[in-house]
């Protein structure tokens, strides 16, 4: 009996996204008993690519008045409830000579309408506060856009929902669904590092798989029609700007450049891919040709930064239920109660939507299911803070002490940083000298964010996120982690598939540094360490 | 300023030229951008991956190879020289020129290679290794070297290794700083009676095994230190190489260019070559940026400033190029054929370079340039990782040239 | 012309983190509290300009000596970003010792009128452990004596009318220490450059390079002074003499930090301002003069390469003069930093570090055993004088003493 006890939960969130990890945080926080699946790690699709942008909802006030007013009201909520994962840098939208200036009118107005502070400023005095921005701007409008970090955020809600007693797997992939006659019960995983197979039960399943969300529905006999859409972003070694810069004009491509930690990026591109490509996204040379070409005009000095690598993410655009072509299409939250929809109880599917909306979309999956389950429990999610995000006294949020690698984990951890443990002198020692990573850092991964592997880790701390793309810090924190693991053969292979998966994003810019710098990091790992022997071609994930 | 030769590039390959035409009576000139990728070696030159003897194995390759401009016999004939060279400038290379021995790689992979620095982890052909049990020691909070890896590699070759972390109080303060436990600044720290705490303490820590590997972290200056430890050890030291930076890389790099002045060279550091003074396809002289207007002329001029690491070659958007004098380079335009999107297959960009004639003689717009040759990375036509050729190159190259130029 | 060459704003993403400039910093090999110039320079760069509060005051260990860019195999300005940060983000005010090391200036228009009081005061044990103790000046140091009269006086009193005699002009760079404290190198010069045929002219309005008071925290009076020099410069340039200087750094300063750390564009007279070795060699080279030395001049010389000289790539010029120096027994010293770097040895917090940083070419000079340790720059001479005892000159002192002048007026008649 015991066992079947521990095998049920109330219910089980399937995907390690931004999504899925919010639900799992509301449901477990509404106090639901709570099981949280992922086939990789936590941010491996959509969340981990994207533009890291805290939307105002300008960018969608003409086009859109519903995502625009769902944005400016989750932006205002995350500035207080994940203080952490948020830079509040404001943006600007510019008008460039070529673009036609009577479009900000529009564009203002319907700002204003849908409660987005939109204000027009002097070019002149858009130049002083983003002094990158492209100097022959005719029109600028400052909006609350900002900056947020997808992983940190992801991490911030996986650890609240561990706080609230949810369980986390990561790795274990859904292979299919249990179900009693039509309703699902619960779902079979496979442990992708293991290979061992296992049941878990639930009341109720929720699908928040994103784009592969489309296939976990016709594993479960739902059909959903989704369109994935692509999107390529450049990633810049450092912070050209401070402020977001967008175009004031239709959204078109490239037209958003956002700075986020210690670089910036520039996106995106969008095009329709077919839906077995979505696992194998490659950015062209066109595509970067584009970015790049567009990207200057926002900031000019785009073009002589250099470019740390490409990536394109999936997002997953809904087709309407009655319009199977997929024309018309929403960018809007949709949240599938399978049971009235397709007679499959115990199943809801929560997809559309955006980063932003992560929290209103677990918000609306949690409410259905706490109906279902009969559970009247109010959602709090908007008004508690984040663990990390805590309110701290203005005094104590100064380190007494610490060089740059205890402020930058301060920055990444927030609150949290308090259990990075860098007491020991060897524990203060940088492992990752880009992004200031240190071993008490990795350790503190290691031991508490669900970190198996570089990838693992990379997501946690930005380790091998900065210049050097894991050069100087790969084999450091590969090290680190075959002392973890105690094995050091996995460790050497992880090792050499973090390599190839650094490569993969930056070959489509190998130019210039980038080049420079990939010849030296064969070198060494090819050369001077023989890593090749560990390569089984694996791209991590 | 008139010399006899001037040579672009101060590493390994600049390096052997410069002491190559120097020491055959020649005044050279050695112009360096900056330090050179010796401080990223090995341990040891590699001339070729391969388990067949180098003779046999260098016939397959392919005409635009520059061991195949050279023609195998040359190469083989110059490669037997090397230990020699080398030792004028005080470098001890053990190995031989028929064939591959192994060295241990800080991953612990077992690689094919031609001469290994005299301390080092040397594997013979047969790949056997020496022991059957032996101790891999690292210092404390040093993060480029993991024994855990090495220890791992060997036990695939049936060695059984015991791993253990050593501290040394005089290194404390290295450790207060959270970047710099790096390799040349332990070796800074480690000496003199240092080395005698540190031979007790390995010593006490291998007791019961046949020999004891370390991280080749000492001597930045000379191989002294390696030395007095292994007197003061009641075992065997061995080196092992580490992640970048190289101390025995450095100090290799040291004593060449001391050796090099010694014998009258002029090297100049930290200068970037500007412009190239042709006449009718010969090159009369060179400016560099901290000289301005004084030209460095000369009768030769060999380049050997590297691949793309060194910017000997360089790529944008739309091509490679060869900066300094726009010479012809080897490579595609479209930059779909220059990688493979897997990082261990072989990476095409890796065999871009300069494109050189038969006597490695450059051009520009196809018209030779009688008197600049190229010698090392810069030299296009062969992957120096997947082919494991980058220090035979380098140095064969030059000394080559060297004797092209002085016939 | 070389396309590698990139001077822009983003130089730091040059860094490809290969290390290099770590093993060849003199200040990190013994300071463990000096974060080094990878972490200070680029990595720290990307962090300063996401927020500024990243700032580090360690910075402050930097010696500015440049040898990490030296060593850059990829071209960046190490040191440039270094010194930039210090002066665009350090919120510490420089105090009053600041002030004292820095305006050299001033102190030395002062300490020159009371010279014999000023120099027995600054050796006075009382004297030197107040400022030990309560400006910060480390007791150990020795200052250099100041001389009862300035260059300039001099120059004005007894050389100046003399120079319209020529028909060719150089413009003399003179620095603080020839005018305030060494008055004979700055004579030396002059004795040179009249026996080659030239007449010199000195700046209207010199001020002093400001080398201290960018090291010190005064970027606003460095700039000033800058612009005061760069038109005095000017005027000197549109009269077609070069400017000639006999300090290596005061040069450096001129020709390289007024425009990468002061931002201020000197490239139309950059090329016209160097030191007189340079220009005396490439005469020589191009057959133009000629210098004829003593037959009875004897010494064993050793070069020390000052750390701004080794950036500016000149040593060879000085080198090779005194090489054509008959009597001549040369040795050219491996080029480490001596571990002064200008005021930055003076500071009591450095003064261990700094004997520590020298100690590789005080011991190369007990090996050699020089008659004279030859060096182009002022403070790497205090520093090598007062910690090995050796006697110090600039190579423009040793070839004016070597020189047989009547025998050099006459071959360059």
């Amino acid at each position: 009996m015991g066992a079947i006890d521990q095998n049920h939960y109330d219910v089980i969130v399937i995907g390690g996204g931004v999504t899925g990890a919010g639900t799992a945080r509301d449901c477990s926080v509404r106090g639901l008993k709570t099981l949280l699946v992922e086939r990789f790690d936590f941010t491996a699709g959509a969340t981990g690519r994207n533009h890291g942008l805290l939307h105002s909802g300008a960018r969608y006030a003409v086009t859109d008045q519903e995502s625009a007013t769902e944005c400016i009201k989750e932006n205002m909520t995350l500035r207080k409830i994940a203080r952490h994962c948020v830079e509040e840098t404001d943006g600007l939208f510019i008008t460039l000579p070529e673009d036609d200036l009577a479009f900000q009118d529009t564009f203002v107005k319907s700002c204003l309408k849908a409660g987005i502070r939109a204000d027009v400023i002097d070019p002149a005095e858009a130049i002083r506060l983003e002094p990158s921005v492209n100097r022959s701007l005719i029109g600028a409008v400052r909006v609350p856009d900002g900056a947020v970090d997808p992983f940190r955020l992801t991490t911030a809600n996986a650890v609240d929902a561990k706080l609230h007693g949810a369980e986390i797997l990561t790795y274990h992939e859904v292979i299919s669904f249990i179900k009693d006659g039509d309703r699902v019960v619960g779902v079979e995983l496979r442990n992708n590092h293991g290979g061992e197979i296992i049941k878990k039960y639930a009341d109720i399943v929720i699908n928040a798989g994103g784009i592969w969300g489309h296939n976990i529905a016709a594993l479960a006999g739902a059909n959903i029609n989704m369109f994935p859409a692509k999107g390529a972003l450049l990633i810049f070694g450092h912070r050209v700007n401070n402020m977001v810069i967008n175009r004031c004009r239709k959204p078109a491509d490239a037209d958003i450049l956002v700075p986020g930690d210690t670089i910036c990026l520039i996106g995106t591109t969008s095009s329709r891919v077919p839906y077995d490509e979505i696992d194998h996204m490659k950015v062209t040379p066109e595509e970067v040709d584009i970015l790049m070409r567009e990207g200057q005009k926002l900031a000019p000095s785009l073009a002589d930064t250099r470019i740390l690598r490409a990536y394109a993410g999936v997002r997953p655009l809904v087709a309407a239920d009655n319009d199977p072509s997929g024309r018309s299409i929403s960018r809007g939250i949709v949240c599938l109660d399978h049971e009235t929809r397709d007679g499959i109880p115990g199943f809801i599917t929560i997809t559309g939507g955006k980063l932003m909306t992560y929290r209103l979309m677990a918000e609306w999956a949690t409410d259905l299911a706490c109906k279902k389950l009969g559970r009247n429990v109010k959602c709090t999610t908007d008004k508690v803070c984040l663990p990390g995000s805590e309110p701290v006294k203005k005094k104590s949020e100064k380190p007494v002490f610490g060089g740059i690698g205890d402020r930058a984990a301060q920055g990444r951890h927030g609150t949290l940083s308090s259990k990075i443990d860098n007491s020991n002198k060897c524990d203060a020692s940088l492992v990752c000298e880009c992004e200031e990573v240190s071993v008490g850092e990795v350790n503190y991964a290691i031991k508490e964010l669900d970190t198996y592997n570089l990838i693992n880790l990379r997501r946690r701390t930005r380790v091998g996120m900065g210049t050097c793309q894991g050069e100087l810090c790969a084999c450091r924190a590969a090290g680190l982690l075959a002392k973890a693991n105690g094995c050091a053969k996995k460790s050497a292979e992880d090792l050499a598939s973090f390599m190839n998966e650094r490569w993969k994003g930056m070959y489509p810019v190998a130019w210039g540094e980038t080049l420079c710098e990939a010849q030296f990091t064969s070198w060494i790992y090819e050369g001077v360490c023989g890593l090749d022997t560990y390569s089984n071609s694996a791209v991590a994930i | 300023m008139k010399f006899d030769s001037i040579i672009i590039g101060g590493g390994l390959s600049g390096l052997v030229a410069g002491i190559s035409l120097q020491s055959k009576g020649r005044r050279t000139l050695i112009v360096s951008a900056g330090q050179s990728a010796l401080h990223f070696f090995s341990g040891s030159f590699e001339l070729y991956n391969t388990d067949k003897s180098y003779q046999e194995a260098l016939k397959g390759l392919d005409e635009s190879h520059p061991y195949s401009k050279m023609g195998i016999e040359r190469v083989l004939e110059l490669a037997s020289g090397v230990p020699a060279f080398f030792s004028q400038a005080g470098i001890k290379l053990l190995g031989s020129a028929d064939c591959n021995h192994f060295r241990l790689t800080p991953m612990g992979v077992r690689k094919p290679a031609w001469l290994t620095l005299d301390g080092y982890v040397k594997i013979p052909s047969d790949g056997k290794f020496p022991y059957k049990n032996v101790t891999i020691a690292n210092l404390e909070g040093f993060l480029d070297f993991h024994t855990e890896f090495i220890a791992a590699g060997l036990a695939e070759q049936g060695v059984n290794a015991r791993i253990c972390s050593v501290s040394l109080p005089e290194l404390d303060y290295l450790r207060t700083n959270p970047t710099e436990m790096r390799s040349t600044n332990i070796a800074r720290a480690v000496k003199g009676d240092v080395l005698g705490a540190l031979a007790q303490k390995l010593s006490a820590a291998a007791s019961g095994t046949e020999a004891i590997l370390m991280p080749a972290v000492l001597g930045l200056e000379s191989p002294q230190a390696a030395e007095s430890l292994k007197a003061r050890c009641d075992l065997p030291v061995e080196f092992v190489a580490t992640l970048p930076p190289s101390v025995p890389g450095i100090r290799t790099q040291l004593m060449l260019r001391s050796y090099y002045q010694k014998i009258g060279g002029t090297y100049m550091l930290g200068d970037t070559v500007e412009e190239g003074l042709f006449e009718d396809d010969i090159l009369k002289g060179i400016r560099t940026v901290n000289h301005a207007d004084t030209v460095f002329e000369a009768d030769s001029f060999v380049l050997a400033s590297g691949s793309f690491f060194s910017r000997g070659v360089m790529a944008s958007q739309e091509g490679v190029y060869e900066p300094i004098f726009g010479l012809d380079v080897d490579a595609p335009s479209d930059r779909g054929q220059w990688y493979q999107e897997k990082m261990f297959e072989a990476q095409p960009y890796m065999k871009f370079g300069v494109h050189t004639d038969k006597d490695f003689k450059v051009s520009v717009s196809g018209r030779t340039i009688g008197n600049v040759y190229a010698a090392g990375s810069v030299l296009s036509g062969f992957n120096a990782v997947k082919e494991g050729c980058g220090a035979g190159v380098s140095i064969l190259t030059a000394l080559d040239v060297a004797e092209k130029i002085t016939r | 012309m070389n396309k590698e060459i990139n001077t822009n704003e983003n130089n730091f993403e040059q860094c490809i983190k290969c290390t290099i400039c770590t093993v060849y910093c003199p200040v990190m090999a013994v300071n463990p509290d000096y974060p080094g110039p990878k972490q200070a320079g680029p990595d720290g760069e990307r962090y300063r300009l996401k927020d500024p509060k990243f700032f580090d005051e360690a910075l402050k260990y930097c010696m500015n000596c440049k040898r990490c860019e030296v060593a850059c195999p990829s071209n960046v300005k190490i040191g440039d970003i270094i010194q930039k940060a210090r002066l665009d983000y350090s919120s510490k005010k420089p105090g009053l010792r600041e002030f004292a090391l820095a305006n050299t200036d001033l102190l030395g228009t002062v300490a020159t009128t009371m010279a014999p009081i000023v120099n027995g005061t600054l050796k006075m044990g009382v004297v030197k452990s107040a400022m030990h103790g309560i400006i910060g000046v480390d007791k150990h140091r020795q200052f250099p004596s100041y001389s009862g009269q300035k260059f300039t006086t001099w120059f004005r009193k007894n050389a100046q009318s003399k120079q319209e005699e020529y028909s060719r002009f150089v413009t003399y760079f003179h620095g603080c220490y020839a005018n305030y404290n060494y008055p004979k190198l700055a004579k030396d010069f002059v004795k040179i450059m009249n026996a080659l045929g030239y007449g010199v002219h000195l700046m209207d309005k010199e001020k002093c390079c400001g080398v201290a008071l960018i090291s010190n925290g005064f970027k606003k009076k460095a700039a000033k002074q800058a612009a005061t020099n760069l038109d005095c410069i000017r005027e000197a340039v549109r009269r077609g003499e070069p400017v000639l200087g006999t300090s290596s750094t005061c040069a450096f300063t001129i020709r390289d930090e007024y425009e990468h750390i002061l931002g201020m564009d000197n490239s139309d007279v950059r090329d016209s301002v160097m030191l007189a070795t340079r220009f005396i060699f490439k005469l020589i080279d191009a057959g133009k003069a000629k210098l004829v030395f003593r037959d009875d001049y004897r010494r064993r010389i050793a070069y020390h390469t000052p750390c701004h000289m080794e950036k500016l790539g000149w040593s060879i010029y000085s080198t090779s003069l005194m090489k054509m120096i008959p009597g001549v027994d040369f040795v050219m010293m491996d080029s480490q930093c001596c571990g002064i770097a200008g005021t930055y040895g003076f500071k009591k917090e450095n003064y261990p570090y700094s004997q520590k940083i020298g100690e590789g070419v005080f011991r190369q000079i007990s090996e050699i055993q020089p008659d004279i340790v030859a060096t182009d720059c002022e403070t790497c001479k205090w520093q090598i004088e007062m910690s090995t005892g050796a006697h110090v000159e600039n190579p423009i002192t040793i070839i004016a003493d070597a020189l047989d002048v009547e025998a050099t007026i006459a071959a360059n008649k």
